[in-house]
């Protein structure tokens, strides 16, 4: 598989969701769903454009599965409503929907071989035996599993059935697929390949893929766009750049990647820039905001830079002593401690090869970031 | 000590095994192979140690096979037989088509009634066994409560007690639960996400049952069937009381053989030749109940 | 009484089989000690044992069977732990040949000479010398019938003959309100041959050839061949005829009664002659107390005693000497006490060797199914 440049590449200028006049695949109108008087899924409104990879990103139990299955039609939504081209889903029987799912445990179907399994729902369509050899045969080649159309289930491996069940719910040329954590039961290594492979097949398909995922790096790699859910709401949609360098909240930048965070007051507006009065110190930072507000500065840990000399300039200058540090290979994190009880995240690309350990526990360090690679959060 | 503990727990099924079934069995192959006398016990040859080796084999050369070649010669048994196995299928089937219907109802009710209702299922095993087989005489008996009710609606009487159709009844109303229980076991285990999968794909909830529960199913089915026809098949009890005098089955057979006849040998031989006939569903129920616990 | 719950009888013969001769809790014969009886069910009046262990400080142990062949399973076993125990007539000398039971002691048994001599002559083929058995209760077998149906069905016709459960012209008339025979094919064999004019006791195969014949052109209009159902039925009104057992019938008769059903019972033995039975004491071989068992029977030969069990089980007895003390109603029924004319056309039925006897029920398999 070639790799993500090309694939990002060719799609500089899709953003339909920009586009007042594009019309959305799938909209939510207002969805909610509760369970027993628990709310699952809490006014959820989401436009989903074609051939678009969208991602559903949140803490398990926020209510991801529980939207899809109302796409899938499987629940029935207590308000609001689902659209499909326009069309109200609502009356719609799940077998009725051409919506396909992939369900979060595979669902494969025990007694029947890899090749039935596939050309299940193309009998249902009514579709001529010659063409459902035909599509078995073209499904198997896709996800690369040629020869494997008589085994069962239980004789393939995790990664053999995760692709089965991907062939199988694509096979009927679904509208959207929906996938529920497809990659949750793979190994790192199988879940990375995966990840690309199936940004190609939705590629070379042109079908629209809504993914369901808790693990925040799979949902940057392959989606166009990201929803962040929490507690059955949607907090934020954007695409991954938007989500990771502009959170809509504490939640987002907590969620997405690690932050560090600075509460404080809002001291001074300067342009596109704000002053911060926290208690460690006046930091500086991009945003918007009123003088006075609670405010909160978010800055990445990679966006922190560990210095061993003091440096000159003052601003957003930190210093402390190395509390703890993890090597990561490509990474070196560092844990600052920078008055007692106040600790910093900070990461350093190893960008050249040493055995030596520049830098240990106890020894003092001056940390410092840029104003424009922090953000300040009202929420 | 573990060790010590576990290889009991592997010999102790052995033992059992040796012990209940082995043993009994060594027994009655050798009462098959001897012939009545008049005397107590009423069968030669008696195995008689005191005299060691040459006990032993003046009690061997006593053995022979003459009771299974009357066996052979006399059709009466192979009819018993072929009768016993026909009945017993046909049972079976008809547990099948009814007990289905109650396992599916079950497991697709929510978790609370379903308890109440696997109970009621086997609530009526808390009575006698007899007593619940008298109930059926009451019922089917011409001046019964069955004509009663037939005879309010308006319909013509049914005579049905003392006929085949009466054993059939009795055995499908006294080995439902064991129907029911195994098909209740497997549906109820069945994975609710398959039955979606199906749906999603555009199976509409009949196909989604046809093509995927019910071939699921089918290891609960067989490990039913298997478990009632075994024993139905030997079945005296109800065929006695229900049945006619043509209902010819081996538990009778058996039955005349031991007590009319005063024949234990040949009781032995016929006993014998039933579980040498039901070897091979026994060995098949042990591989579907090994499918179906895995 | 003598209902036959084979049911019963066959789960306790597998268990039995299963289990092997089951030893006696307590068997040393000590003073007094205990008394164990295997007797038909509900075939004795507890009164009388409880005054049997008030005389003789006798502790009883009562079980009971249902029938015949599950007694003789058991006692051929051996090592019953019993003392006493109560078979019929016909299988006395299969006891007498396994060496299953034991001579009596006649010093011990003072009533012997209150047996009614008619009684032991019918008994002396079976046991001769009298040197084993000591008669209890006697009976018949005949046809029990509602009168009712019978007569409406077979207008003007007596039922005192076999003929009316024999002859298939008959029988079609009875069919649709169900005919009961036994199944009890030495008991139904013996009528069967009697009714043909032979020996209820042949040794021939052409006579019971003769005998299946006749039942096989019976066997389509009997709704059920049954050794104890029939009560039930007879009482209910369900059926109306049955081949039955005297003190069977009598009791359908009082069932009936008791109910206010309005089906009235009748019993008859037929004019061609029929075949009366015995049920006697015997003592098996290995019998823990047989002093014990002697001091019982010495008691069941004192006439007010066995005029009191008459009295329960509504059967005669053996005891000339008892017959005036037994209820009167019960001793001028002909039903119960046969007539002297009556009494000559009865017959007792012997023991069949092995061969014939497995003849005879293979023979009465092909009547029961048919094939
Ligand atoms: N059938 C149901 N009955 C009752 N509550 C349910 C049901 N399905 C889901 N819920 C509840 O709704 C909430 C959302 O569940 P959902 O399965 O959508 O979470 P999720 O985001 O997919 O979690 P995960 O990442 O663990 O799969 C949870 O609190 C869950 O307990
Ligand atoms: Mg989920």
């Amino acid at each position: 598989m070639s790799g993500r440049p090309q694939i990002g590449g060719a799609r500089q200028t899709f953003a339909p969701w920009d586009d007042p006049a594009a019309r959305p695949l799938v909209r939510f109108e207002g969805v909610s769903k509760g369970f027993d008087g628990a709310v699952a899924v809490d006014d959820v409104s989401l436009s989903i454009y074609e051939r678009e990879f969208f991602a559903l990103l949140g803490p398990s139990g926020c209510g991801k599965t529980t939207l899809m299955r109302l796409l899938a039609g499987f629940e029935t939504p207590d308000a609001g409503r689902i659209l499909l081209e326009g069309r109200d889903l609502g009356p719609e029987p799940p077998h009725r929907r051409p919506v396909h799912m992939m369900f979060q445990a595979y669902a494969l179907f025990p007694h029947l071989s890899v090749a039935e399994n596939i050309a299940f729902g193309l009998k249902r369509q009514g579709v001529a035996r010659a063409e459902i050899a035909a599509r078995i045969e073209e499904m198997l080649a896709l996800v690369k599993l040629e020869g494997l159309g008589r085994r069962r289930p239980d004789q393939l491996s995790g990664g053999q059935r995760q692709r089965v069940a991907l062939a199988r719910a694509l096979a009927p040329r679904p509208r959207i697929l929906l996938l529920d954590e497809p990659m949750a039961a793979l190994d790192k290594k199988l879940r990375e390949e995966t990840q690309f492979e199936l940004m190609a097949l939705q590629q070379t398909l042109g079908t629209t893929f809504m993914i369901v995922t808790h693990d925040q790096d799979e949902a940057m790699v392959v989606a166009d766009r990201i929803a962040v859910m929490r507690e059955g709401r949607i907090v934020q949609v954007g695409r991954p750049v938007e989500i990771y360098e502009a959170p809509a909240d504490r939640y987002v930048a907590g969620f997405v990647g690690d932050v560090n965070l600075f509460e404080g007051r809002i001291a001074a507006c300067e342009g596109p820039l704000i002053r911060l009065a926290t208690d460690d110190g006046a930091l500086d930072a991009e945003g918007a905001g009123v003088v006075g507000d609670a405010a909160w500065l978010a800055v990445r840990p990679e966006k922190v830079a560990v210095h061993t000399e003091p440096p000159a300039d003052g601003r957003n200058r930190l210093a402390g002593t190395v509390l703890d540090y993890g090597y990561l290979g490509d990474w070196t994190t560092y844990l600052v401690e920078t008055r007692p009880g106040r600790t910093i995240r900070a990461a350093r690309a190893n960008a050249t090869r040493t055995l030596l350990r520049p830098l240990g526990c106890g020894d003092p360090v001056w940390l410092t970031f840029a104003p424009s690679s922090a953000v300040v959060l009202t929420k | 000590m573990r060790r010590g503990r576990v290889g009991l727990a592997a010999i102790l099924p052995f033992l059992w095994l040796a012990l209940f079934f082995a043993f009994p069995f060594l027994l009655v192959t050798k009462l098959s192979l001897s012939h009545t006398v008049l005397a107590i016990p009423p069968y030669a040859p008696q195995l008689d140690l005191s005299q060691g080796l040459a006990g032993l084999k003046v009690f061997l050369d006593g053995l022979d096979t003459t009771t299974y070649a009357r066996l052979a010669q006399d059709r009466l048994y192979l009819d018993a037989y072929l009768s016993s196995l026909r009945i017993a299928a046909m049972a079976a089937v008809l547990l099948l088509l009814i007990g289905y219907p109650i396992a599916y109802g079950i497991s697709r009710c929510p978790p609370g009634l379903r308890l109440a209702l696997v109970m009621a299922v086997i609530l009526p095993f808390w009575t006698s066994f007899l007593i619940r087989i008298y109930a059926w005489i009451a019922i089917l008996k011409p001046a019964g409560i069955l004509n009663a009710a037939l005879a309010g609606l308006g319909l013509p009487p049914v005579d049905i007690l003392n006929t085949e159709t009466a054993v059939l009844l009795g055995l499908v109303y006294a080995y439902l639960p064991f129907m029911v229980l195994p098909l209740y076991a497997v549906l109820d285990r069945q994975d609710e996400s398959l039955i979606e999968a199906a749906q999603d794909l555009g199976a509409t909830p009949l196909a989604a049952f046809w093509r995927v529960t019910f071939p699921l199913s089918l290891p609960g089915a067989a490990a039913g069937a298997l478990l009632c026809f075994i024993p139905m098949a030997g079945e005296f009890v109800i065929p006695d009381l229900l049945g006619g005098s043509e209902t010819l089955m081996l538990g009778r057979v058996i039955w005349t053989e031991f007590f009319a006849n005063r024949d234990w040998p040949a009781a032995s031989a016929v006993a014998i030749v039933l579980l040498a006939t039901l070897a091979v569903p026994i060995l098949l129920f042990e591989r579907e109940q090994g499918k179906v616990l895995s | 009484m003598r209902g036959w719950l084979k049911a019963l009888g066959f789960a306790a013969a597998v268990t039995l089989a299963a289990c092997g001769p089951k030893a006696p809790e307590d068997s040393a014969p000590q003073a007094g000690g205990t008394l164990r009886i295997y007797n038909w069910s509900d075939y004795i009046d507890p009164a009388l044992l409880a005054q049997f262990t008030k005389e003789t400080g006798i502790k009883v142990t009562y079980d009971t069977f249902d029938s015949n062949e599950v007694l003789e399973t058991k006692v051929l076993q051996g090592n019953t732990g019993y003392d006493l125990v109560v078979p019929s007539n016909h299988n006395v000398p299969r006891y007498i040949t396994a060496g299953a039971i034991a001579p009596l002691d006649k010093s011990q048994l003072p009533g012997l000479d209150k047996l009614s001599s008619a009684t032991m002559l019918h008994m002396a083929p079976f046991d001769p010398g009298a040197k084993y058995a000591v008669p209890y209760m006697q009976g018949t077998i005949g046809i029990g019938y509602n009168e009712d149906a019978v007569a409406k069905r077979l207008p003007g016709v007596k039922v005192d003959s076999w003929a009316v459960v024999f002859d298939p012209a008959n029988l079609a008339k009875l069919k649709d309100c169900g005919v009961y025979f036994l199944d009890a094919s030495e008991d139904m064999y013996a009528v069967a041959l009697n009714y043909l004019g032979k020996d209820p006791n042949s040794k021939l195969a052409a006579d019971y050839k003769a005998a299946t014949a006749l039942l096989m052109k019976a066997r389509p209009y009997v709704r059920k061949f049954h050794s104890s159902e029939y009560i039930e039925a007879l009482a209910n009104g369900d059926i109306c005829v049955a081949v039955g057992y005297s003190g069977d019938v009598l009791q359908a008769r009082s069932r009936a009664a008791e109910a206010k059903n309005k089906v009235k019972i009748a019993y008859a033995v037929p004019k061609e002659g029929s075949q009366v039975w015995f049920d006697v004491f015997t003592i098996p071989r290995d019998a823990p107390n047989p002093t014990a068992a002697h001091r019982f029977m010495a008691f069941m030969l004192r006439p007010e005693i066995i005029a009191k069990a008459s009295n329960f089980t509504e059967y005669a007895n053996a005891n000339a000497a008892a017959t005036a003390l037994v209820d009167e109603a019960l001793r001028n029924d002909p039903n119960v006490y046969p007539t002297r004319e009556l009494s000559d056309r009865l017959f007792v039925t012997t023991t069949k060797d092995q061969a014939l006897l497995r003849d005879v029920n293979r023979q009465w398999t092909k009547v029961l199914t048919g094939r």
